[in-house]
């Protein structure tokens, strides 16, 4: 599944496409913008993985694009179309087919993305009855699959316990299950693992690869753990302060890092040939507030390779590879490769 | 290179199943207390609905020859000054402070939910509106809103069915009884609401902002759907508890102003107006004082405990 770039353009069907979508939030000083004309896309049976640090937008993004954004916090641009249907325009009614139905979701926390009070077997037929029109039954019957799917001990006893009496990694199971429950053509994983333990995490990760490769769906992986994801995506989209500074297929990315944004993230890895006197790398300074967003490119002020430019345009994603697989939002890193 | 457990035998043996209920009446039933409370709650609800039909005398029916009555097997609580059985009188006194209890805690709920609801869910505005009239409510002393009512409303609407029987000679208006009932019901109701508001929002703000509330939208079910099965149900256990409280202060307010004379009048029998009669010949009858207000006592520490031991049974997660 990897290297997708040298799959000829033609056979690769978008299903989800996002341009130019901004997502502000009211503050009491007016709008600030925390995502700012993000370009995105997703072919068929593609999994993309979007990293990016706490508060740079991954998360809003993703709701944006069922309409889930909390209060206050709104899209004010762009579009988000899936499979060929502008998701920003589409009534309520249609949506609510779309969410659950064609797009699948995963939370970051399986200890409190559950209903407390409501038994996991029903919280799995839900979905069933709601958009394939199942009978109690038969959505029981389905929803035992599904957890026998996703791995769960006794599944089908397990249908009648409440969220409580299970440990966080059977919860993400269940999570996933419930995420997977129509088929969904699209699986959006917020960070699902980051509530869980390292073993744990990597088991996660295997399922939905396994069950990914099972079912032919494309998924959205955001994470902040570029380690974690290495094995799953075809390609990686890296975002910084709302905007994607890198897109790249994933081997080319951990080959070849050009913004030096991605530079500084994965030389933060610790590594096992690590000397224990060696000091974790790290980016200083801060990514920029909302709101206080700098002129030019917004990683200026914490670029090691900062120009005169960086601090008056905003460089635009321009592809630099063969196949313009291997895009990049930075001048110095594009003159680079003119150069070359 | 599936990394999905095998399944080992001694995984699969989970508990049986059991409902959110069913765990809690089990946790209730664990709680001594609580189940004192439930059983004598039970014991009045089954006293106030028959009892009034199960009672050897008549609650008016005055014995000028039997008056004052120590408490004997003839009379369970012995009579009181016009020779009425005391027992009967307090059997039919808890027909009335439940009547009382039920109606004004039904009505208040009723009124505070549905505010408490809109206020939390809709926000803004309406929020802010609901929240003025909740507090400006509970600014209010309601012994002073339950005098005023008396004073202002009473008269004019008793001379008025006076009138309408002078007129009609329809005897629905000699029946005055019931305009008790409904200044006792509806001024106890006016300002018994405003707790249950401020409940209802607060629980429906905090579940509003729950991951499981944006996990059941991302899966595309109605607002109707997560309104009756993810909100109403997570903030249902601590509005039980308030209910489960609210009656038994609704009965001991009933109670206090039936005391003060302005609740429910004689010769219709009210724990409170029978502790008030009792209290001017306590020293010489002691029983007329003391059945009523053990009556009661009991009644408000039940309440209490059923409230104490819902609030423990009904969280799932406090399970011990």
């Amino acid at each position: 599944m990897m290297a997708n770039d040298i799959r000829p353009e033609a056979s690769r069907e978008r299903l989800l496409d996002v341009k130019g979508l901004t997502i502000e939030i009211e503050t009491r000083r007016g709008p600030a913008t925390i995502v700012d004309g993000i370009d995105l896309h997703v072919d068929k049976g593609e999994t993309l993985g979007i990293v990016g640090e706490s508060g740079c937008g991954k998360s809003l993004t993703m709701l944006s694009l069922m309409r889930l954004l909390p209060n206050k916090i709104r899209v004010t641009q762009g579009e988000a179309n899936f499979a060929g249907r502008d998701l920003q325009k589409m009534s309520n009614s249609d949506l609510r087919k779309v969410r659950g139905g064609e797009v699948g979701f995963i939370f970051q926390d399986p200890m409190t993305s559950l209903n407390p009070v409501m038994r996991i077997g029903q919280q799995l037929a839900e979905p069933l009855i709601y958009h394939r029109g199942m009978s109690k039954a038969e959505a029981r019957n389905r929803a035992g699959e599904l957890l026998k799917l996703v791995g769960i001990p006794g599944a089908v006893e397990r249908l009648d316990a409440y969220p409580h009496e299970l440990s966080g990694g059977m919860r993400q199971r269940v999570m996933i299950a419930i995420g997977l429950a129509c088929n969904p053509q699209l699986l959006i994983a917020d960070e699902p693992t980051t509530a869980l333990d390292v073993t744990i995490q990597a088991q996660i990760v295997d399922l939905v690869k396994e069950l990914r490769d099972k079912l032919g769906m494309s998924v959205v992986w955001i994470t902040h753990d570029l380690a974690l994801i290495a094995g799953l995506v075809d390609r990686i989209n890296v975002l910084y302060a709302g905007t994607v500074v890198e897109d790249a297929p994933v081997d080319a990315l951990f080959a070849n890092p050009r913004h030096p944004y991605t530079q500084g993230l994965l030389a933060s890895i610790p590594k096992l040939s690590d000397q224990r006197t060696t000091r974790l790398s790290s980016i200083g300074g801060t990514p920029p507030e909302p709101g206080r967003r700098p002129k030019g490119c917004p990683f200026a002020p914490r670029c090691p390779l900062v120009e005169q430019i960086c601090h008056e345009r905003v460089p635009s994603l321009e592809g630099t590879g063969k196949a313009g697989a291997h895009r990049v939002a930075c001048f110095v890193a594009q003159r680079k490769l003119e150069a070359a | 290179m599936s990394v999905v457990p095998v399944t080992t035998p001694a995984e699969t043996d989970v508990e049986p199943p059991v409902s959110l209920w069913r765990d809690a009446w089990h946790r209730l039933r664990r709680n001594r207390l609580a189940v004192f409370g439930l059983m004598v709650v039970v014991i009045l609800a089954f006293t106030a609905a028959f009892g009034p039909y199960l009672t050897p005398y008549d609650f008016l029916s005055q014995d000028l020859s039997a008056r004052n009555l120590a408490p004997s097997m003839s009379h369970l609580f012995g009579t009181d000054d016009l020779g009425r059985d005391v027992f009967s009188r307090v059997v039919y006194g808890t027909r009335t402070a439940f009547l009382v209890a039920v109606v004004v805690t039904f009505i208040a709920v009723l009124i505070g939910v549905s505010l408490g609801a809109m206020a939390g869910f809709f926000g803004g505005l309406l929020d802010k509106i609901v929240m003025w009239l909740t507090d400006m409510t509970m600014s209010i002393p309601n012994l002073l809103l339950v005098v005023v009512i008396n004073a202002s409303l009473k008269s004019p609407i008793s001379s008025w069915m006076e009138g309408r029987y002078l007129v009609t000679l329809n005897p629905i208006y000699r029946e005055t009884v019931w305009v008790d009932f409904l200044l006792v019901f509806g001024s106890m109701a006016l300002i018994s609401w405003p707790p249950y508001a401020r409940l209802v929002r607060a629980q429906v703000l905090s579940i509003r902002s729950r991951p499981y509330i944006t996990a059941a939208q991302a899966l595309g079910l109605t607002n109707r759907i997560i309104l009756m099965r993810y909100v109403v149900p997570n903030a249902l256990g601590p509005l039980i508890v308030a209910v489960s409280a609210g009656l038994g202060t609704a009965m001991v307010l009933e109670s206090a102003f039936s005391f003060l004379g302005v609740g429910v009048n004689p010769p219709t029998p009210s724990w409170g107006n029978m502790i008030s009669d009792g209290l001017r010949v306590w020293q010489h009858y002691p029983h007329l004082l003391a059945a009523p207000a053990a009556v009661l006592g009991l009644a408000s520490v039940a309440f209490s405990f059923l409230g104490d031991g819902l609030n423990d049974a009904l969280n799932p997660r406090g399970a011990k």
